[in-house]
């Protein structure tokens, strides 16, 4: 349930930047999260309704856009995406990767009337 | 009305983990996060270490637990000084709860120090808590396919401790299998064999302790 610590964060954060524009009310929160965090988009959705309530982003859309985990191979320079968490690159099997995506968690932006 | 915002969404907790980590440098604390599933062996583990240590580096545990204090005193036995964070019903250890623990610990009188973390695979990995670095204990009766079930902690971790040895004969637990499926989600993983209950690989733990310690802080001149 570390999405409720999540949910959490996000509606600060969204308020936070809201009330610095002077918006009386947040109608969507558009919110990225690799892959590899394993947010249960149900339970966020759920979390972040709860943490909302009366605050200005009550009844906010909340949008989760998935990004996928990518590599680069630091041997042949291959970008790729990492399938199955297979840090192995497709073109020439090297097992040195640098992990370019998967990881993030941000609020991207948010609509506010 | 679109706002730009592209902030963090544990921007909050990991400037806190960064202030604790700072003071863990100034009084040189090598600090570790300890993750695990529950009843894989952080408690046993920090016993045994305890331990193996004794004249050399010095120990101290944050423990944290959802409902009691029984971990702490059973390290408090051991005479480790130990703080208990009792965590409600959360799942992870967040580094503000870290943060309101240092003024209970001597941190001068500790060199390691770990943070026995809630147990659970999936929640404590999101969270920074300001340590050097995150390890954690598989068991062999928990299953060998643990690693793709619950990838993000075996990638976030440096080293990998596979507990209750011992048991490998009564398990249907693939050591070799283990180790190919935590190395797949991350190929630079350490990975050390142990028994808490016969102490067999205690000594390669005490040594990788050893050497990260002195990679961090050089060697100890603290009398």
């Amino acid at each position: 349930m570390h999405e409720m610590a999540i949910a959490r964060n996000i509606v600060n954060i969204a308020v936070a930047a809201a009330e610095k524009e002077g918006a009386r009310k947040i109608t969507r929160v558009n919110v990225v999260a690799g892959e590899l965090r394993g947010i249960v988009q149900a339970q966020l959705v759920f979390s972040f309704g709860l943490m909302a309530e009366n605050t200005i982003a009550s009844g906010a859309y909340l949008d989760l856009e998935t990004t996928l985990v990518m590599g680069k191979c630091k041997k042949c320079g291959e970008t790729f995406v990492v399938k199955d968490y297979r840090y192995v690159c497709p073109k020439c099997q090297s097992d040195d990767i640098q992990a370019l995506s998967g990881t993030e968690l941000r609020v991207k932006d948010i609509e506010v009337e | 009305m679109k706002i730009n915002v592209m902030t963090d969404i544990l921007e909050a907790n990991d400037r806190i983990a960064t202030a604790n980590s700072g003071v863990f440098n100034k009084q040189r604390n090598l600090v570790l996060n300890l993750m695990s599933s529950p009843g894989a062996g952080k408690t046993s583990l920090l016993e045994k270490t305890g331990e193996a240590l004794k004249g050399n580096l010095r120990l101290g545990v944050i423990a944290g637990d959802i409902e009691t204090s029984r971990d702490a005193e059973r390290l408090e036995k051991h005479n480790l000084p130990v703080v208990q964070l009792t965590t409600g019903s959360a799942c992870h250890l967040d580094a503000n709860m870290i943060a309101s623990a240092l003024p209970h610990i001597d941190l001068k009188k500790i060199d390691i120090l770990v943070i026995e973390n809630v147990g659970n695979l999936v929640c404590p990995a999101e969270f920074k808590l300001g340590e050097h670095y995150k390890i954690m204990i598989l068991s062999v009766t928990e299953g060998d396919e643990k690693p793709l079930k619950y990838p993000l902690m075996f990638r976030e971790s440096s080293l990998l401790l596979i507990n209750k040895i011992d048991l490998l004969k009564y398990t249907n637990f693939n050591l070799k299998e283990a180790k190919a499926n935590a190395r797949r989600v991350h190929p630079d993983l350490d990975i050390i064999d142990i028994s808490c209950a016969t102490g067999e690989g205690i000594s390669d733990w005490i040594s990788w302790l050893n050497q990260h310690y002195q990679k961090k802080f050089g060697t100890k001149t603290r009398a």
